[in-house]
């Protein structure tokens, strides 16, 4: 949801900030210079600190917090500061406990004067003075008084106010982080506060749990049911932090129970006819009734304003519930898109990663990844990539706008762009072999027009070149049209690209190849190519001439296969003939000829790297009788390039995280740090999972075993209360 | 691993930091934080990895105003959280300071400031966000206590006398061991005028393929309220669409508003139940109700052939971009339509063809927009250029004034809708692409020039396109809509040197123009608020026979938010 700051703006007349912004400026200037409240004497203030008036305590206070943000030194008002603490004055209490908070660091043994006027806050009659105190004794960072604090948090967990009661949740992490021994005790109300009545308390008593002590999911079996029914009332960062928590937690306590689907078949035409029960060989989801609970109560969330929220929502679907669930959360998501631009950004790393899971579920939304001219690369980026993720299952309609769409990106400006359009196109020509002519058509009509924008031509001939190593029988007319197009190609690493595949082809339908003419037409203008073309001709010309070796050897046997069979003398005879026919040929022969030619030309070349190349192919080809290695060498079959959706590194990266967003390579391999505290833990495995009656209110802990209740029930066995619906 | 705000650290233009708060552990000092951000290229992500910081720091930053917010974090959690909470605390500042927030206003309110940012997070923990609920806890003094008069309120007046002390006898009203009834909504709100406002605002979004079919087409919408009513009001707010008989309206309303989110207030059972109707009891002040979408044409996936309702696209204003004309293909050409037949009685659910009747048409530039007489503002059509292109010639609108802005490398064209007088309905702005200095060397191309023209309008032209017959049914419609013109030269191989010349006069033509308007008092998407009922049943503390006066506003903007492709 856009913020009310932003919406107004737009309502209102645009209004001219910069004028504004000066106008003020110059107010504030004016006001500076004006009002004594910048530059105040020490001890004027000093002086109104002290004063018995509340009024000029107030003013001075108030002058000492600005000066505190102003980065201003203000350690020696402390005792005079300090001094005010047992004020009565609610609005004076609350500026010195700012001040304490901030500075009781800095001189620990003052602030400890304060601690005592501060406890007797903490029984004053008004409840916001109770909640006030509480918050600033935990917040001191003064280790001496954790037992004190402890104390106090106990105290406040009975009080009758939840705000204090809200308080004193809060306060628990500070305190163990004050002095993690306190530990025990601050469990004991943490597991009062977790079954608090009030929501609001509940939320802070949740994120104590999540820092304190996340394993200890025992204390939370007999309050998850009201966990997740006070789900909605929550506030949303109340809600963010009892997700993560019933996520872990039903991680943890209901195994993933799978059942055979059946369907019933062949119903007759009389409604009494009994159908006939059909295993379909599925498997679906069979979930807990506690688990669902969880997951139907999530779902009002998917309404909520915080884009957070959402993504929890998201994740809990994603990672706990079924296809079904997450289908309703799809349209919330996107709707993100429509959020503050920054919101924007981290949204889509989160719909990328989910799309990749299920990208059938986001074909509907195709146009709405569609790119702006005004969209920033990291957002273009990532929308190309959802493009290609949800082509394959798009219908024609939408698939032919989503190539037209990256035509057009491929032929702007930007280097990025283009770039990531005409691979977009390749994995779109990938990922649906039917549509892949399409793309093809697409990504040569980019070269032929396109000839002088050598990034582009570039660009599209890998991607060309990897479509057809993937596929290279159906796509030999591909490779005569490129061949085709060289006389117009101008970009060096274009041609040197082209005379690779057409090397890469010389060796099918040897009677009919282009290449030995390619390589012919290419020599007569040798001396003007780019030194990569060079030595992409000079490739090509050993290939060549090394297929026009093979085959002559083919059609006669070698001598070993000679030796072991016996032949008919016919046959010798002919292949005799063949031999001493091609030794004669084998000089003038037109291939030969090149093959020697280039090799003159390289030979002299200035490159010194063309030479070498050339000496070696001389050395391999060297004699026509044994062109093993040589075929070993030029002939070997290339590995099929794969070029996956750039986002697949991020698979498995945990929703919501900052790791998904940077993803591991600027991560670094273990994420973020803390990464590995949010990841969710695998399935509880059947049978490990404890008991389900825990989580009855009505169960006490008297009842049951309490020693196995606390172990997490690792061997309590079967037969729990909702695991026998599954 | 829940959420934990580490610091805020707000600066101003000077990249002075003008506010350091830190809340948990040690995070880097302001400082070193913003030399790492700005040590990033632009333009920079909303969330960065500063790697080089010790410990490796991620931050959020956001951009408001002339100030600039970040928020590091040293460990992982849910990235949007920290972006949430920032912008949550902007709202909040300009709750209290007023808007827009200036880096001066927040360095002369450092009191308030702490307050505030004390309240809002507490330890790391972020525990309260709402405005209400804050007015609460935070005492405001001096300049600020004007504004709660201004909303009819007693103010804090710096002297500490009667008016606080009704403040406290105010709150010793609530009862202080029960938790607030209402978490939103302050309790004890007087005002002496009551009023409430809806303020429905919708910002569009479409892109138009280089035939003018719209290809996607998606108005975002927020339904801003102004609640200033004394005591518990209880609100009832009703929206509906057009489409469909009165009996359906339910349905439309739930059909067009899509992926609706809204203010914790209202009650979503009750919109579950019947689509449409928003009933809340507002916090006091201005907030977000509610967010929507509307897809303005409703496409169905899987399906292959195209929407057939795709070209009853309804705008106030389009455009149209026209590259590679003229002797040397270096022309081009924008022309902007102004709907002539804006529709005052957009209700009518036949939605009419645009541009049939004659072109002349009467802004209203006096009124300020009703419904029945909406206004178009603010035209303005932003035309990015390649950056070869040096300067531009011959720039001639038919009507406002454009201007090449080298800096942005865009042409921005204001077109006045305010004189008021009869105007023709379509403006042309034409111009030609001047490239850098050395590909001057044009010469005799005319010919040339078209073709290439003409094999970019059609994407299914090529050197490759023999193969086209054997695949069965692939160029689908919209395709072969595109290519306008028939290639006739399709096998013609231009000359080296007139390609070259062609394809740099081509590389400098725009490739995409952006429209940009304002209109009050229609919105696309035709919703519209029915009625607006105070439930005086439910209500409390609004006294005998107050009627509030009720306002509604619609608004729409485009913020380059219609595309055309060239």
């Amino acid at each position: 949801m856009e913020s009310i700051s932003r919406i107004s703006s737009m309502l209102e007349n645009a209004r001219d900030l910069t004028i504004e912004a000066a106008q003020s400026a110059n107010a504030g200037r004016s006001s500076k210079s004006g009002s004594s409240s910048r530059s105040i004497p020490f001890t004027q203030l000093q002086k109104l600190l002290d004063s018995r008036n509340d009024r000029d305590i107030l003013e001075g206070l108030r002058k000492v917090v600005s000066m505190i943000y102003q980065g201003k030194p203000c350690l020696p008002y402390f005792s005079s500061v300090v001094k005010n603490v047992a004020n009565p004055n609610i609005e004076v209490k609350k500026l010195v406990y700012i001040y304490l908070l901030h500075y009781a660091e800095s001189d620990p043994d003052l602030a400890l004067l304060s601690v005592n006027a501060i406890q007797k806050s903490l029984t004053d009659q008004n409840p916001q003075v109770r909640a006030m105190a509480l918050r600033t004794m935990s917040g001191m960072r003064v280790p001496v008084i954790s037992q004190i604090v402890s104390l106090a948090i106990k105290r406040g967990c009975a009080d009758m106010s939840p705000h204090v009661r809200k308080a004193s949740a809060l306060a628990i992490p500070k305190c163990y982080r004050l002095d993690p021994n306190t530990l025990p005790q601050l469990l004991e109300c943490l597991s009062i506060l977790l079954g608090d009545k009030q929501y609001f308390v509940v939320g802070p008593a949740v994120s104590a749990f999540l820092e304190l002590c996340p394993d200890r999911i025992d204390l939370i079996h007999k309050h998850y049911r009201e966990l997740v029914r006070k789900l909605v009332d929550m506030d949303e960062w109340s809600q963010l932090a009892t997700l993560q928590l019933l996520m872990h937690y039903s991680r943890r306590c209901f195994p993933r129970q799978t059942k055979r689907v059946t369907k019933v078949e062949g119903k007759g035409f009389y409604s009494d006819e009994p159908g006939e029960e059909v295993d379909t060989g599925e498997q679906a989801v069979v979930l807990d009734p506690d688990l669902e609970l969880l997951l139907r109560a999530c779902k009002p969330l998917l309404q909520s304003r915080n884009s957070a929220v959402i993504i929890s929502v998201v994740s809990c679907f994603l990672y706990l519930g079924t296809s079904e669930y997450l289908k309703d959360a799809v349209g919330p998501l996107i709707a993100l898109l429509r959020a503050p631009s920054d919101i924007q950004q981290v949204a889509l790393y989160n719909i990328v990663s989910t799309a990749l899971i299920s990208p059938p579920l986001f074909v509907p939304y195709a146009s709405r990844f569609l790119i702006h001219s005004t969209d920033p690369p990291n957002v273009w980026r990532l929308k190309l990539e959802l493009l290609t993720i949800i082509f394959p299952h798009c219908g024609l309609h939408q698939k032919s706008i989503i190539v037209s769409e990256l035509e057009h990106f491929a032929q702007g400006t930007s280097l990025d762009l283009i770039r990531e359009s005409v691979r977009a196109i390749g994995r779109c020509a990938q990922a649906d072999p039917r549509t892949s002519t399409r793309c093809f058509k697409v990504l040569l009509k980019q070269i032929s027009e396109n000839p002088n924008n050598t990034l582009l031509v570039s660009e599209a001939l890998t991607v060309i070149r990897h479509l057809i190593q993937q596929d290279p029988t159906s796509h030999k007319e591909t490779v005569i049209r490129l061949a085709k197009n060289l006389d117009m190609t101008t970009s060096a690493e274009a041609r040197a690209s082209i005379i690779w595949l057409v090397g890469e082809y010389a060796g099918v339908e040897p009677e009919n190849n282009i290449a030995p003419d390619v390589l012919r037409i290419l020599a007569s203008a040798f001396a003007d190519e780019s030194e990569p073309a060079k030595q992409q001709i000079l490739l090509l010309a050993a290939k060549v001439y090394l297929h026009y070796l093979n085959n002559n050897s083919n059609s006669q046997p070698s001598p070993n296969l000679e030796q072991e069979q016996e032949q008919e003398p016919a046959v010798k005879y002919y292949h005799q003939q063949q031999q001493q026919h091609s030794q004669k040929e084998k000089d003038t022969h037109p291939i030969s000829l090149l093959y020697n030619y280039i090799h003159l030309l390289t030979r002299y070349d200035t490159s010194y790297d063309l030479r070498d190349r050339a000496r070696t192919f001389k050395a391999l080809l060297s004699n026509p009788h044994s062109t093993q290695l040589a075929s070993l060498l030029l002939l070997a079959p290339k590995p099929v390039p794969s070029a996956p959706s750039p986002s697949e590194t991020r698979k498995g990266l945990m929703l919501g995280s900052m790791t998904l967003v940077f993803g591991r390579e600027v991560a670094g391999p273990a994420g973020v740090r803390g990464y590995g505290e949010g990841e969710l833990p695998a399935w509880v495995e059947e049978g490990q999972q404890p008991d389900g009656r825990l989580r009855d209110v009505h169960v006490d802990l008297d009842t049951a075993d309490k020693g196995s209740l606390l172990a997490g029930a690792g061997g309590q066995g079967k037969g729990g209360g909702g695991q026998a619906v599954g | 691993m829940s959420a934990v705000i580490e610091a805020l650290y707000v600066y101003d233009e000077q990249n002075n930091c003008i506010l350091e708060h830190v809340y948990h552990a040690r995070p880097p000092s302001p400082k070193s934080l913003l030399s790492q951000f700005k040590a990033c290229p632009v333009p920079r992500p909303a969330l960065l990895y500063l790697s080089d910081l010790s410990p490796a720091t991620t931050v959020a930053s956001v951009y408001h105003s002339n100030t600039l917010f970040l928020c590091p974090s040293g460990t992982d959690q849910n990235a949007l959280t920290l972006l949430e909470f920032v912008h949550r605390v902007i709202d909040v500042f300009e709750d209290f300071l007023g808007p827009p927030l200036l880096a001066h206003k927040i360095e002369n309110n450092y009191d308030i400031i702490a307050q505030l940012l004390g309240e809002i997070c507490d330890g790391g923990a972020i525990c309260n966000t709402e405005p209400n609920a804050l007015r609460e806890n935070v005492e405001v003094a001096g300049l600020i206590g004007k504004l709660f008069t201004h909303v009819g309120l007693p103010g804090s007046s710096p002297a500490l006398g009667a008016s606080n002390n009704l403040v406290a006898n105010l709150k010793a009203g609530s009862n202080p061991n029960s938790g607030p009834a209402i978490p939103w909504r302050r309790p004890n709100v007087r005002h002496t005028s009551n009023e409430l406002y809806v303020d429905i605002l919708e910002d569009v979004s479409v892109i138009l393929a280089p035939s003018g079919r719209p290809i996607s087409a998606v108005s975002s919408g927020s339904i801003a309220f102004t609640a200033k009513v004394s005591g518990i009001p209880e609100l009832v707010l009703t929206l509906s669409a057009p489409g469909g008989s009165s009996s359906s309206k339910v349905t439309s309303i739930f059909r067009v508003m899509q992926s609706p989110v809204f203010h914790p207030c209202v009650r979503l059972a009750r919109w579950k139940e019947r689509p449409g109707e928003l009933s809340f009891v507002p916090p006091d002040g201005r907030f977000v109700l509610a967010g929507y979408e509307v897809d303005l044409i409703p496409s169905y996936g899987g399906v292959d052939a195209p929407p057939s309702r795709g070209e009853k696209l309804f705008m106030p204003a389009m455009v149209d971009l026209r590259t590679g004309l003229g002797e040397k293909g270096s022309d081009f050409e924008v022309r902007l339509t102004l709907n002539t037949e804006f529709p005052g009685a957009y209700t009518s659910s036949k939605p009419r063809a645009p541009g049939t009747s004659t072109p002349s048409f009467s802004f209203g530039g006096s009124s300020s927009g009703s419904s029945n007489a909406p206004t178009l503002e603010a035209v303005v059509v932003s035309i990015p250029l390649p950056a070869g292109v040096r300067r531009l010639e011959n720039l001639r609108p038919s009507r406002g004034e454009a201007m090449f802005q080298q800096f942005a490398q865009s042409v921005q064209w204001k077109v006045p809708t305010k004189d008021g007088a009869s105007v023709s309905g379509t403006a042309v702005l034409s111009g030609t692409v001047i490239g850098p200095l050395h590909a001057g060397d044009v010469e005799d191309e005319d010919e040339d020039a078209e073709t290439s023209n003409s094999m970019t309008t059609n994407p299914l032209l090529g050197y490759y396109d023999e193969d086209s017959a054997s695949i069965p049914g692939k160029p689908s419609a919209p395709v072969a809509s595109k290519g306008s013109k028939v290639a006739s030269a399709k096998d013609k191989i231009l000359s080296a040197a007139q390609q070259k010349a062609a394809q740099a006069t081509k590389a400098l033509m725009p490739r995409s123009v952006n429209l940009s308007f304002t209109v009050r008092g229609w919105l696309p998407s035709g919703i519209r608020v029915d009625s607006l009922i105070i439930d005086t049943r439910k209500s409390r503390g609004l006294g005998e026979n107050v009627k509030p006066f009720k306002g509604v506003k619609y608004m729409t903007v485009s913020r380059k938010g219609i595309e055309r492709r060239g």
